[in-house]
């Protein structure tokens, strides 16, 4: 049982991490970031990039690939993204499903389809870590822990007091008045692509170091839209218990019963909620309406 | 006027010049090839095409076999079956066979073309079809190392070898395709008639967050070894699961092209790669020739290279039997009873037979990390098993 629970939160902070980026773009743009799950993919690659170019210091790789993955969601929204201002949202969703395509092809090319672990370039080791309970976890399943709660905050704080944070969520909710209010609503959208890939990029940097790296890893990201909706696709604090949820499901799903339902539970609970509550645990009515 | 005249007369002359030794250029073997290069199982395949491709250049810069060049077309099938039935239509026009290095949801399209059009069809780098079994479909034949219910008897042979005559425990670590699920089935009934207990196999979503409980589910269920033959994701994923959860048993797997690197990652002695072809750490000549002519030619590490060498070897040797001209039915023949000599990639000659087109005995190694010497060893030498 330990194990099952202990498994289960660190499966729920990969979602979370993942799912964040989901929202926060969502949020700021109404736009449905389809490519998240290849931003994780290649926040692995920028570690490993990073790591290999500096084998042995990972005080200068990690941070370095964090800020190439938040360089990212500003270039993405930049060249792609603000040119799709005024045209329809369901052309920048497209357009998000391309740049993942591309992403994963761009990958292949630079990096091979091979199997790769920074951890390696990286010089660290990740032993096992034994828990009350008997439970076991590896080093960076609790770093993964450690960053999905230390991310949340972050956000949460961020969004609920510093000026910056206020603005972005004025943007989100009404972007012509905030406009009006002289608020560079540009500015606040490229902020919110950069936190997205930051967020989907430190669960790629941290997931590789733990299992593996490799172009399809995307998938992942699936997994997580799932998440997102069920948290309400508006809701950054709705993201935690819908993640604690889907990753509960899915780890007593191969425990207690036939481990092939864990491939597909989080879109049961994604359609169980569908049902239930179309906007999601936390979001809103109006939200969902206006999508 | 005059310079353009000039100009138009050297031009005519080098298009007759090119077209002549055009019609001089001895005719080429065509080969057609549908493999996945890309996609998201290509890791498995691409390596195959990069070694045909860098085995025939050396043919071809040698002058060829029996004088005529071999022409490979290459179609990228990215591992999905309709890519592979338009490649395998496309290729048969004029080919006088057909590889496939993809994976098995490609086979039955590819195989029905070949089938349709009498071509012979090679499989290489995929697992083995059972048409290449005993008795052999007259069309098909096979290269590739790994072959279902062969590498289960060995890998179980192993762990009862090992075990010293003590009763042990042995689950299953299957991914959620049809092939590895049947294999680990059979596996599993396998052990219970060599008097092991088994666990029910565990079967692992490929695209699974997190392999532990999957492996919990066996540490659980007091697995002594777990034995997994699916794709390499899964197969290394539940072992690092398992040892992460302080699981203390012994693991054997299939090795495929990645399990020489992933052994010297985890410096885990209690894991085991079974394997039909030689690991490079052996430093065999034929290691090194391969080393040195795949340099700079590919993307993968040479030792990537070893189940494409031996497959582009019986082809080779199939056109060298079957002369010139060489038609499909010849060259089929000319694979019927070919034998050749693997240089050690291989425990021993791949020989084929009118009936059996996988080869009459196969040879497995099993090798894993020895903490003393902080090195790959080979747990014995090689075995063998006759093919009937």
């Amino acid at each position: 049982m330990a194990q099952a629970l202990a498994t289960t939160v660190v499966v729920a902070s990969l979602y979370a991490l993942l799912a964040a980026g989901y929202v926060l773009v969502y949020r700021a743009s109404r736009v449905l970031n389809l490519a998240q799950g290849d931003l994780l993919t290649l926040g692995g690659y920028f570690l490993f990039a990073t790591a290999a170019t500096f084998p042995g210091a990972p005080a200068l790789a990690l941070p370095l690939a964090a800020a190439l993955s938040a360089l990212t969601g500003v270039l993405v929204y930049v060249a792609l993204m603000r040119p799709m201002a005024g045209h329809p949202i369901f052309a920048a969703v497209l357009v998000t499903v391309t740049l993942g395509i591309l992403l994963r092809a761009a990958i292949v090319f630079v990096f091979t389809d091979r199997t790769r672990h920074p951890l390696q370039q990286l010089g660290l080791t990740n032993p096992p870590r034994p828990l009350v309970g008997g439970a076991v976890v590896s080093t960076f399943d609790l770093v993964m822990v450690g960053a999905a709660v230390v991310l949340f905050a972050a956000l949460l704080v961020f969004l609920k007091v510093s000026p910056l944070g206020i603005r972005m969520r004025a943007a989100g909710e009404r972007a012509l008045l905030a406009s009006q209010r002289g608020i560079n609503f540009h500015g606040v959208f490229a902020l919110s692509w950069a936190l997205a890939a930051f967020a989907g990029g430190l669960a790629g940097m941290i997931y590789s170091s733990n299992v593996r790296l490799e172009p399809s890893l995307g998938i992942l990201g699936l997994r997580a839209f799932a998440v997102a909706l069920v948290g309400g696709l508006d809701s950054l604090g709705g993201v935690i218990p819908a993640a604690l949820l889907v990753a509960a499901v899915e780890v007593a799903s191969v425990r207690y019963g036939n481990a092939l339902l864990s491939d597909v539970s989080p879109f049961v609970c994604l359609l169980v909620m569908l049902l239930i509550r179309p906007w999601g645990m936390f979001g809103t009515k109006e939200e969902l309406e206006r999508v | 006027m005059r310079g353009r005249i000039l100009i138009g007369a050297a031009g005519v002359l080098g298009l007759v010049a090119a077209h002549t030794a055009r019609a001089q250029a001895p005719e080429p073997y065509r080969i057609g090839m549908t493999v996945a290069i890309t996609g998201p199982f290509s890791a498995g395949y691409a390596p195959t095409y990069e070694a045909y491709r860098t085995y025939f250049k050396r043919i071809n810069d040698a002058g060829g076999i029996n004088g005529h060049p071999v022409a490979i077309t290459y179609e990228d099938d990215r591992g999905e079956p309709q890519r592979a039935a338009a490649a395998a239509k496309k290729l048969t026009d004029g080919a006088l066979l057909l590889i496939n290095a993809s994976i098995s949801p490609t086979y039955k399209p590819v195989m029905t073309e070949a089938e349709a059009t009498k071509t012979p069809l090679l499989f290489g780098g995929g697992v083995c079809p059972r048409e290449a079994f005993p008795p052999a479909t007259p069309l098909i034949f096979c290269t590739t190392s790994f072959g279902s219910k062969w590498d289960s008897r060995m890998a179980l042979g192993f762990i009862k070898e090992q075990s010293a005559g003590k009763k042990v425990k042995v689950g299953f670590a299957a991914q959620d395709i049809p092939l590895s699920r049947v294999e680990l089935e059979f596996a599993e009934q396998h052990a219970k008639e060599l008097g092991m207990d088994t666990i029910p196999v565990v079967v692992v979503p490929g695209s699974a967050a997190d392999f532990t409980p999957f492996a919990q589910n066996l540490k659980e269920a007091g697995a002594d070894w777990v034995f997994s033959w699916a794709p390499w994701g899964v197969e290394i994923g539940v072992f690092e699961a398992l040892n992460r959860i302080g699981w203390k048993g012994s693991y054997i797997l299939y090795g495929h092209q990645p399990a020489q690197d992933e052994l010297t990652r985890l410096k885990a002695p209690n894991l085991h790669a079974l394997t039909g072809n030689a690991m490079f750490i052996e430093n065999l000549p034929i290691h090194a020739e391969i080393t040195n002519l795949v340099k700079g030619q590919t993307n993968h590490p040479a030792h990537y290279m070893a189940e494409g060498w031996t497959s582009a070897m019986v082809l080779d040797a199939g056109l060298r039997k079957c002369g010139w001209p060489c038609s499909r039915e010849k060259l089929a023949q000319a694979l019927s009873s070919v034998s050749v000599d693997t240089k050690g990639l291989r425990g021993g000659p791949i020989e084929m037979t009118a009936d059996n087109h996988y080869r009459k005995a196969t040879y497995y190694k099993v090798y894993r990390w020895d903490t003393a010497r902080s090195a790959i060893v080979s747990v014995g030498g090689w075995s063998k098993l006759d093919i009937k």
